[in-house]
């Protein structure tokens, strides 16, 4: 009974080092041609990167940028929608391969996963209707000021928000848009564009740009020490940009020509 | 998967954590009193009360019963605005539990009363009691004393419930691991500590509660004979 | 950006409803047959398999489901299992639905009166023989109108799952409302849903009980 038990034991162990084996020496690229299939990580409450139609399918500058990198290596896409609070534990649990989802790069995310090149502009803000007096961090103070958790915006705000301004973290987007549209928030920090889509579909607040809290372009964010890929999706990245493609996602979901400077 | 578990990260976020285990608890204090008692009413309203309040009551009962906790946070955070009704997080997530709760302990507590032999009510009118005194001394404590247990058990699962509040915002223990992973991005580790601590607050409750429970009814009882 | 209408909303959410109904029966299930083995080793004769039901049945009803759904989802991952948000929430739901009717199930059992074991025994009957024949037909009259109530909250219980990502009708009401800017109508809709979905359960939980205190 003893032995037995124990040799399943031993069996149990094995599998788990046998799969943190196969974990360990993969080469996410050559895995990902294997499988004929690119996981990519998508945003599907952040509009124009990543929201749903009246189908429920996903659409967006992000989700135009995944297919875009599954056609180029010749591998089919599988979108996998993620929250800002969730997407980098998706990567390093391996749920999926890639991570694009309009994620900014700061000293926190580099130190546990790796970026591509920019592949999108980014400015990050703060947000109110016209009638809220708001110009500086400064003035934030004794204002309530909704953000979603984890995002860059969280990391920026929390740094220089005055001690009495008060932040709510949300869950994800679609909590931090519903509570500004509420009422239960002043104020919310997040994207031009994310504003800009807001005000396009005719709410009942608009949210206007207050001050700019960080130019934080977007990268592709993916797990350490995978070379090959890295080298990859930045060869695809610098072609899009030379032929011309990633202008037309751009004009196509934020009305804009690419920034000289990405 | 060569992963390392990494605690670290509770040098730095513990008080977090700690303010999260405070606002748990002064959401289950809130809820917990404030939802009894409107147990109690509705159970009194449904076994004793007007007709048309039963019926009322009965509608309210049901709707709470039968709909998950986290629509209703949904509704009243997010949807009420609409009608006018503005509440801060954490009133939203207090009254949510207080419906909740009361809802639950009014079947509770009914069923504690309907199990209430009618002689005690003739009892206690031949005692020449008003029908308030006779529904608090005789029908209301031996009832609460016979479904405490299940009562308590009641509070116990409204508290875990309550994880859920994080999702409007509420910086509670949820919050806390939330918090902290999008911080440290050590996931499983953050959610493992609030679980472990979640687990130490269900069994701290249910221990409180049965003693309270011991005190009240072995009070009554001595001061009745 | 395509505009949605209120038929669009009703149509997403009905269609999304098919996976609540799909997880909330899985879960059901896995969590009925898992349950099942635990109460044979909760009302068995070895002690230490009733201790170690006992902390099982404690730490799943002493912790928030909502933990249970961010470990099994985060947890399986560092294990090396690759898992999606649909078989973390499985996993997830069907342990914390057997902890539960491990327990209303014991409950169950130990309602039947002493006499009967004793009776059964003088019989020469064995202990296997006295579940078969005796305590589990009658213990299994007893555990319907319970089981069917608790199925309630295994329906609602999947409203958690839409916090791990997964698309049920909780999740697809977060979307609409934030697509729509009508929340007080989509969390309105997803209410009476779920209301639809769990009514029935506890109608016939409460008329079966009703039956059974009748019969006896």
């Amino acid at each position: 009974m003893i032995t037995k038990r124990n040799f399943l034991k031993a069996g149990a162990l094995a599998a788990a080092f046998s799969l943190s084996a196969t974990a360990v020496f993969a080469d996410a690229l050559a895995d990902i041609t294997a499988a004929g299939k690119i996981r990519v990580a998508v945003p599907q409450d952040f509009p124009p990167f990543g929201s749903v139609g009246a189908d429920m399918k996903p659409q967006g500058y992000d989700i135009d940028m995944a297919n875009l990198i599954g056609e180029k290596l010749g591998v089919e896409v599988e979108l996998v929608p993620v929250t800002s609070a969730n997407r980098i534990p998706y990567l390093q649990t391996n749920k999926v391969d890639i991570v694009i989802s309009s994620m900014g790069k700061n000293a926190e995310r580099d130190a546990v996963i790796d970026f591509s090149d920019a592949y999108a502009p980014f400015y990050n803000g703060v947000f109110a209707p016209a009638d809220v007096a708001i110009s500086g961090a400064e003035d934030l103070s004794g204002k309530v000021v909704g953000v979603t958790r984890g995002s860059i915006e969280d990391l920026e705000l929390t740094e220089v928000a005055p001690e009495d301004a008060t932040l709510k973290r949300y869950e994800d987007n679609n909590g931090t848009i519903s509570a500004f549209l509420s009422g239960q928030v002043e104020a919310i920090a997040t994207g031009n564009v994310v504003a800009a889509a807001i005000i396009e579909r005719n709410p009942p607040k608009r949210p206007e740009m207050k001050f700019l809290v960080k130019n934080s372009p977007c990268y592709i964010g993916f797990n350490e020490g995978e070379p090959e890929l890295m080298a990859k999706l930045n060869e695809i990245i610098a072609a899009a940009k030379a032929d011309g493609e990633l202008n037309a996602i751009s004009q196509q979901w934020l009305g804009l020509d690419l920034p000289a400077e990405l | 998967m060569n992963y390392q578990f990494n605690f670290e990260w509770i040098g730095t976020y513990w008080p977090v954590f700690l303010a999260g285990i405070w606002m748990t608890t002064k959401l289950i204090a809130v809820g917990g009193v404030v939802g009894i008692a409107v147990g109690t009413f509705c159970a009194w309203a449904r076994s004793l009360g007007p007709k048309w309040l039963g019926i009322i009551v009965a509608v309210y009962v049901e709707l709470i019963r039968n709909t998950p906790f986290l629509i209703q946070l949904f509704f009243i955070f997010f949807g009420l605005p609409a009608l006018g009704l503005r509440l801060t997080e954490v009133q939203a997530a207090m009254l949510a539990m207080v419906i909740n709760l009361g809802a639950y302990s009014a079947e509770i507590i009914r069923a504690g009363i309907e199990a209430t032999p009618k002689g005690q009510f003739e009892a206690g009118a031949s005692l020449a009691m008003s029908p308030i005194q006779t529904f608090r001394h005789i029908v209301l404590v031996p009832a609460l004393q016979k479904i405490w247990p299940a009562l308590a058990s009641q509070v116990v699962i409204v508290m875990l419930g309550s994880a859920v509040v994080s999702q409007i915002a509420v910086e509670d223990l949820t919050f806390a691991a939330n918090f902290t992973q999008s911080r440290t991005f050590r996931a499983f580790e953050a959610y493992f500590v609030s679980t472990a601590i979640y687990l130490g607050l269900a069994i701290l409750l249910r221990f409180i509660l049965i003693q309270i429970g011991h005190s009240i009814f072995a009070t009554k009882r001595r001061a009745s004979r | 950006m395509s505009q949605i209408g209120f038929w669009d909303i009703l149509t997403n959410l009905i269609f999304a409803t098919g996976w609540t109904v799909l997880l909330s029966i899985i879960s059901f299930i896995g969590g009925g047959i898992l349950g099942l083995i635990l109460l044979f080793a909760r009302i068995g004769k070895r002690k230490w398999l009733q201790h170690v039901v006992k902390v099982y049945t404690e730490v799943f009803q002493g912790t928030p489901l909502l933990m249970q759904l961010f470990l099994a989802f985060f947890g399986l991952g560092l294990m090396g299992i690759n898992v999606s948000p649909f078989l973390a929430a499985s996993v997830a739901l069907i342990l914390w639905t057997a902890a539960f009717l491990v327990e209303i199930w014991r409950g169950c059992v130990t309602a039947i009166p002493k006499g009967q074991w004793e009776a059964s025994a003088s019989l020469g009957m064995t202990y296997v023989e006295q579940m078969r024949h005796i305590i589990l037909p009658q213990a299994l009259k007893l555990s319907v109108p319970p089981t069917v109530g608790f199925s309630v909250q295994v329906v609602k219980g999947t409203a958690l799952t839409s916090i791990i990502g997964f698309v049920e009708v909780t999740k697809a009401g977060t979307v609409l409302a934030n697509a729509t800017f009508q929340p007080f109508t989509v969390y309105g809709l997803v209410a009476l849903i779920y209301f639809a979905l769990c009514y029935p359960l506890s109608l016939s939980a409460r008329k079966l009980e009703r039956k059974l205190n009748a019969a006896h």
